[in-house]
């Protein structure tokens, strides 16, 4: 145990040389890991707001079921009972006229257009509230089907399809983003790749000198795969701190644009956890791009 | 007692180099070494000598298994090192100490760095191996340089830098090719008492040599090679 603490700090120590003595590839291979981190997590950023907001108004969702207006109240509360007992419905409330009626005045923000009225034309409707299970297009479909055979149902509002609509562009979305971010990671590796085998033929006496010694595989190798896990957690935490710049600087200007496309909902930044896994990822891509650097490299 | 005052070692102790029909060949048809059967045993000091060319570097180089045997085989401290993996070479090599030809310094470490590297690859603790250190560059009296660089030293004080590295680690075979090419008498003499000093602790020792004073002057084995074949063992009294 103590004989692999003292190896791995003097792996720690060869790599920081190592670092030391060539800032520049390694600087390189951190800004291509940044730039790459920065496309991938902006897009990731724009998806994770937009599927935020489909989270929220699916939470919301609700299907209205507009009642004929001349039902007895003993009716309509007969309708609230048969409509709870649905499967897929977690709960139902019954709107009367009145009560219809009042909402629309406190949302119209005063009575003076509705002074006018001589008689209300608002029918009584009932709220019924999904089990987050059948918060789907099938699930919405089912509970209006049966809904919409029972005696005195006028009409249905649901508010399910833009939902899916939005959904489905956001799914379309994402999948291009995957495929952008292979892209991206892709070319970032081969980047740190390359940057890495240079750093090594650039230290092959030393790794020679190291292997005559008997310095084994872990020893000759393992600083240059510390070396890319430093420069990519380098790059990882250069890319969450330039998008969270962005996202300070740019937001205040894009608000309108971002709350059309996020139906008025505030855009967040990534949580601490994920912006710890984007460095994570950068340490990962320079750690799989030093690993990929020294395959079939063999002194 | 040989004229150093060390004794023998037992004409039946375990060997700690043999070689059985050992040829290596670079290009086919030219012999580097051609059916070499030798043995070293533990303890023992052996000068390796010929003209240029004789195969000298190239055993050294199957000793520590630089070079991998053609034909026939290497045994280096119980293992056959043609069949040693990548791993296995490492282990071995961190029993082995070797002075080379040129050094192989690396320049943009210190002298300290430098012979620290042996000590490294064990896992010798930072403290323990630094004052390791310390008494090797002691000994090779380059304590008070242990912190320049390589290139700010002569050929000879390099030299002792890769002795003080070969030796930090005490190990069981020392392989030294030409240790006294780049020196001027009295160091020549300094680093061969250094290195009979290892002999005396229990080292194997082989050393490349073309001087033949230091052959007179020692009064060990000597193993003669010519064109890659054993000419002469003196100790063994074989000419061939």
């Amino acid at each position: 145990m103590r004989r692999a603490v003292v190896i791995l700090a003097v792996l720690l120590r060869t790599a920081l040389r190592g670092l030391q003595t060539s800032p520049l590839p390694s600087a390189l291979a951190s800004a291509t890991i940044a730039i790459a981190l920065v496309l991938v997590g902006a897009f990731s950023l724009a998806l994770g707001n937009m599927d935020g907001l489909i989270q929220r108004f699916t939470q919301d969702l609700q299907v209205v079921v507009y009642l004929d207006p001349d039902l007895s109240a003993e009716r309509q509360r007969e309708l609230l009972v048969s409509v709870g007992a649905f499967e897929g419905v977690h709960s139902a409330a019954l709107v009367s006229k009145e009560e219809a009626l009042e909402r629309f005045r406190t949302t119209l923000g005063g009575g003076e257009l509705l002074a006018g009225l001589d008689h209300n034309p608002l029918p009584p409707s009932l709220e019924v509230e999904l089990m987050p299970e059948a918060r789907t297009e099938q699930g919405i479909a089912a509970v209006v089907t049966a809904v919409q055979s029972l005696p005195g149902v006028e009409e249905l509002a649901q508010g399910h399809g833009w939902i899916e609509g939005y959904a489905r562009a956001t799914s379309v979305a994402r999948t291009a983003g995957v495929a952008l971010g292979a892209v991206l990671v892709g070319a970032a590796l081969l980047i740190v790749a390359n940057t890495i085998r240079l750093a090594v033929y650039a230290r092959e006496d030393e790794i020679e000198i190291l292997s005559l010694v008997g310095a084994g595989r872990v020893f000759q190798r393992g600083p240059f795969i510390l070396e890319g896990l430093a420069q990519g957690a380098v790059g990882g935490a250069i890319a969450i701190s330039v998008l969270y710049l962005a996202f300070q600087l740019l937001l205040p200007q894009l608000e309108f644009g971002l709350s059309l496309m996020t139906g008025g909902a505030r855009p967040e930044f990534f949580a601490p956890k994920q912006a710890l896994a984007l460095v994570g990822i950068g340490a990962l891509l320079g750690g799989v791009g030093s690993g990929v650097a020294l395959i079939g490299w063999r002194r | 007692m040989n004229p150093l005052g060390r004794r023998e070692p037992a004409s039946g102790g375990d060997a700690a180099v043999r070689t059985f029909h050992l040829s290596k060949t670079y290009l086919a048809g030219h012999y580097a070494l051609h059916d070499l059967t030798l043995e070293v045993k533990k303890g023992e000091f052996v000068f390796l000598t010929g003209s240029s060319g004789a195969g000298k570097t190239t055993l050294l180089k199957s000793l520590f298994a630089a070079e991998r045997p053609s034909e026939g085989q290497v045994l280096v401290l119980g293992r056959n090192v043609g069949r040693l993996s990548e791993r296995g070479i490492a282990a071995l090599r961190r029993r082995i100490g070797v002075v080379f030809q040129d050094f192989k310094l690396l320049p943009r470490r210190t002298i300290e760095e430098n012979v620290r590297l042996a000590l490294d690859v064990v896992g010798t603790p930072r403290r323990e191996a630094k004052a390791k250190v310390f008494q090797r560059l002691k000994q090779v009296g380059l304590h008070h340089r242990r912190y320049h660089q390589p290139m700010s030293l002569s050929g000879g004080e390099q030299q002792r830098v890769a002795l003080a590295r070969a030796l930090a680690n005490d190990p069981e075979v020392l392989l030294a090719d030409e240790p006294t090419g780049n020196l001027d008498p009295d160091l020549t003499i300094e680093i061969m008492d250094l290195i009979v000093g290892a002999s005396l602790r229990g080292t194997t020792v082989i050393v490349a040599t073309h001087d033949h004073s230091l052959i007179q002057r020692y009064a060990m084995r000597t193993i003669r090679l010519e064109g890659g074949r054993l000419a002469e063992d003196a100790r063994s009294g074989v000419r061939r």
